[in-house]
């Protein structure tokens, strides 16, 4: 639709989302600030997009636009005593634009791999993707493995044993999502939020000036050389 | 049918009416779609097809009705023009008249007529039948095609369902056309393409206007979509120039948050503008950009910028400008469209004595290799759409390019913020101009090693940024154009030699600036020397070394501030 309605921010505390006011970072209380970059990659029309819309504005669109290149958003999600904000980036699936991945998956601190658990080679594509994470990105990097549409289970064809089995293998998060129903969607990213290393490092967000600002804001220590490894 | 009958009939009608009622919604009464309320699409469709959230107003507005008035009075004018296209009168007045907008009915003739459609479609009659029937057996892109096709202008109402006729023909010309330009085959964002010439032309027109967007010098798509993106990296860096040269403080300021052009342009030049500004605006661009080519393209882009400068320049973070530039300006581009392609044109005739109006004719590689329409074979591995794993040369070049660019945006922020050096003490060394002649500059350069010399453009970018952002910007012209007189000796053409400043680490003491060692025009590099040299002053001091086998070092001899520098230059 040409109106694009209002961004509706939310907060999600204990795997629920509060619908609320944006949060203000620094107007919390004394917890810790992290931020962190993370990267969605996949087959093209796996809905990465439509995850990252559902988890940054609460929307679904039936017709999600393609992504020509790559898009950027923003999430802050509550974690006991830490504010943990996320750097989104949603990258293109089609083959074509897998070099520009590279740019977006470096110095990411966590990446979801998604694919479509009607279709079975896009689940082969993502065990790509891992392969190639695991290879090319920071060797720190919290992997999660997201099977998309699991509101179409009439229609599946990758099981979910499967890909649990092949995410316990390869040290992954592994979760069944539905963009369209909001299934598990915030609870993937929490739990990456939860697994992401919140010490001296955080607030490394990436190559944004942003993360120095708000680490600085903290009084933590930013070291230049800590930025985008 | 007799009397009886139709009294029968009557009656018969007259208790089905009188039931409906009686049964009121309830007992699945049936309904058609456009007797309920909820049938609304034709309250929020507007003139071009486009459905909106809300009902739109019943009556224009002012300004909408002057305008519509103006373009009832333009119909009478394009009616006499497009009986008479091939005239002498009609070249003189024609471009006025685009830019001005061509009325949306006679947008899609036009635009017919400024693609050659017609000819093309004659010469090559038959030939859209053959691939589409290729395609049907042989195209490997058709789950592609098929998934943007689902999702491309559902809003519009041609596109609305699922499998309409548009939809088929969307499909059609993208799936014939895969099979027509096999190099390319299909890449996202040509659905945009095909998609909006279909709005304004049949299927055949729209399949050769997609071709000739593509193949001809003028549009030069190909170089986009093919493997690698070759044109995309050339355009982006001619952006980068422009906004280096022009809007410095703008430019700063998106590296500083991280935000690299390739991030908004790229989608800008893939779909010439759509789906980013608003649909009238957007097909305004479109006049113009079928009437001029691809020079719009960072005219285009430079507008933007310049016109939101004032919007984008207190933005302090990346979600702030991505959202700004990827959905606001489409929601609402804050100016009517006529200020906008005029203040356009402006920009244009700006970037022409600047000699940045035009990046250049296409590069060999982005060009098609092989004549269109002959079929080869597709691999195993592409009829059963398996990915390849590794990267293609073509994909490595625009990786790497993609990624050193960031890593020098990077050490520039790193090297901004842990130098002393804010933004105020930067301006007050406008002064004391280190600087070439930015004249120098060759803005269509066509040789090859374009896309290396930019990376070491960067790096001197990257080097000089403690000094003035115009400094920078016109060292940076310098060094390129330094660069491809070098390479033009020494690599022939085509190759692609690697970059004489090797990317290092930054050190706030150290400030290594490339600085070129056989100047290509040494009168004009002389005739500038002693306006750049400033006063001599003892304290501070930094000296330029220049050594031909290594890269030139600017030393920081003395206690340094920014104020007013000497520089000390040491050619040898």
């Amino acid at each position: 639709m040409r109106n694009i309605r209002r961004p509706i921010r939310f907060r999600t505390k204990d795997n629920m989302a509060n619908r609320g006011t944006a949060q203000r970072p620094n107007g919390q209380t004394q917890g810790k600030i992290c931020q962190f970059k993370l990267v969605l990659l996949g087959e093209s029309a796996v809905g990465k997009s439509s995850l990252v819309l559902r988890f940054v504005k609460g929307q679904f669109h039936e017709y999600q636009e393609s992504t020509i290149g790559a898009a950027f958003l923003t999430q802050t999600v509550c974690l006991d005593d830490t504010t943990v904000k996320f750097e989104i980036w949603d990258t293109a699936g089609q083959e074509r634009y897998h070099s520009l991945a590279p740019m977006y998956y470096r110095g990411a601190q966590a990446a979801i791999v998604v694919y479509d658990i009607t279709n079975q080679d896009t689940f082969v594509r993502a065990t790509t993707w891992v392969k190639e994470l695991q290879r090319q990105a920071s060797p720190n990097i919290v992997i999660a493995l997201a099977g998309n549409k699991a509101d179409l289970a009439n229609k599946r064809v990758v099981e979910c044993d499967e890909a649990q089995a092949y995410a316990d293998e390869n040290g992954l998060l592994f979760m069944e999502t539905s963009a369209k129903t909001a299934m598990n969607v915030n609870d993937i990213f929490l739990a990456i939020a939860k697994k992401l290393p919140k010490n001296e490092q955080a607030g490394n967000g990436g190559s944004s000036g942003q993360g120095r600002r708000l680490a600085e804001a903290e009084g933590q220590k930013a070291t230049a050389g800590n930025c985008c490894k | 049918m007799n009397e009886e009958e139709l009294l029968k009939r009557s009656a018969a009608e007259r208790d089905r009416i009188f039931s409906c009622y009686d049964r009121g919604r309830e007992n699945g009464v049936e309904i058609d779609p456009w007797e309920d309320p909820a049938y609304e699409v034709y309250h929020t469709t507007d003139r071009y097809g486009f459905i909106h959230d809300k009902r739109l107003p019943m009556k224009m507005d002012p300004n909408e009705i002057k305008l519509h008035h103006v373009e009832m009075e333009r119909v009478k004018k394009w009616e006499k023009m497009t009986k008479d296209w091939e005239s002498a009168s009609t070249k003189e007045k024609l471009r006025r008249r685009i830019y001005k907008g061509i009325p949306d009915r006679f947008r899609g003739q036009v635009w017919c007529l400024l693609l050659g459609v017609k000819t093309l479609k004659k010469e090559q009659a038959g030939k859209y039948d053959e691939m589409l029937k290729l395609a049907r057996q042989w195209s490997t892109e058709i789950r592609q095609i098929d998934a943007d096709v689902a999702r491309q202008y559902r809003d519009h109402i041609d596109y609305r369902e699922r499998y309409s006729i548009k939809q088929r023909s969307m499909f059609y010309v993208l799936a014939a056309y895969s099979m027509y330009n096999m190099e390319v085959g299909y890449c996202q964002g040509m659905s945009v393409l095909a998609g909006l010439l279909l709005l304004y032309m049949n299927e055949e027109d729209a399949f050769w206007g997609l071709s000739v967007l593509l193949a001809d010098k003028k549009y030069s798509m190909h170089g986009f979509y093919v493997d690698g993106f070759p044109k995309l990296n050339r355009f982006i860096e001619h952006h980068d120039k422009i906004m280096n040269k022009f809007l410095p403080k703008l430019k700063r300021k998106l590296d500083k948050c991280g935000c690299d052009s390739i991030l908004y342009a790229l989608k800008w030049f893939f779909v010439v503008f759509q789906e980013r500004t608003p649909v009238t605006l957007g097909l305004r661009i479109w006049d113009v950009f079928l009437l001029d080519g691809d020079r719009i393209l960072p005219a285009m882009a430079y507008t933007i910028m310049k016109m939101h400068k004032r919007y984008l320049l207190p933005m302090e973070s990346l979600d702030e400008f991505c959202n700004y530039l990827q959905m606001k300006l489409e929601k609402d581009f804050g100016f009517d469209d006529d200020t906008v392609i005029s203040s356009m044109e402006r920009n244009i005739e700006e970037l022409k004595r600047a000699k940045l109006d035009y990046p250049g004719p296409p590069l060999p590689q982005e060009l098609p290799r092989y004549p269109f329409g002959t079929f080869k074979e597709p691999s195993f591995t592409s009829k059963v759409g398996r990915r390849s794993e590794e990267f293609s040369e073509a994909q490595h070049v625009m990786r790497d390019s993609v990624t050193q660019r960031r890593d020098m945006a990077v050490m520039e922020e790193t090297r901004d913020s842990s130098t002393p050096v804010d933004p105020v003490s930067c301006g007050g060394l406008g002064g004391s101009k280190f600087s070439f002649d930015p004249s120098l500059e060759d803005g269509t350069s066509p040789n090859g090693s374009r896309r290396s010399l930019a990376d070491t453009s960067v790096t001197s970018t990257a080097d000089l940024s403690v000094f003035s952002s115009a400094t920078r910007s016109q060292a940076l012209d310098n060094s390129l154009d330094t660069q491809s007189n070098i390479s033009d000796g020494s690599s022939g053409s085509g190759g692609l030699p690697t970059p004489r400043a090797t990317p290092h680490q930054p050190s706030p003491d150290v400030v290594r600036i490339y600085v070129p060692y056989t100047p290509p025009s040494p009168a004009s590099y002389k005739d500038d020397l002693p306006r750049t040299l400033p006063r001599s002053l003892e304290t501070n001091k930094i000296r330029i070394r220049v050594d031909p086998d290594q890269t030139p070092i600017v030393e920081n001899l003395k206690p340094f501030s920014l104020e007013s520098p000497e520089l000390e230059l040491d050619l040898k």
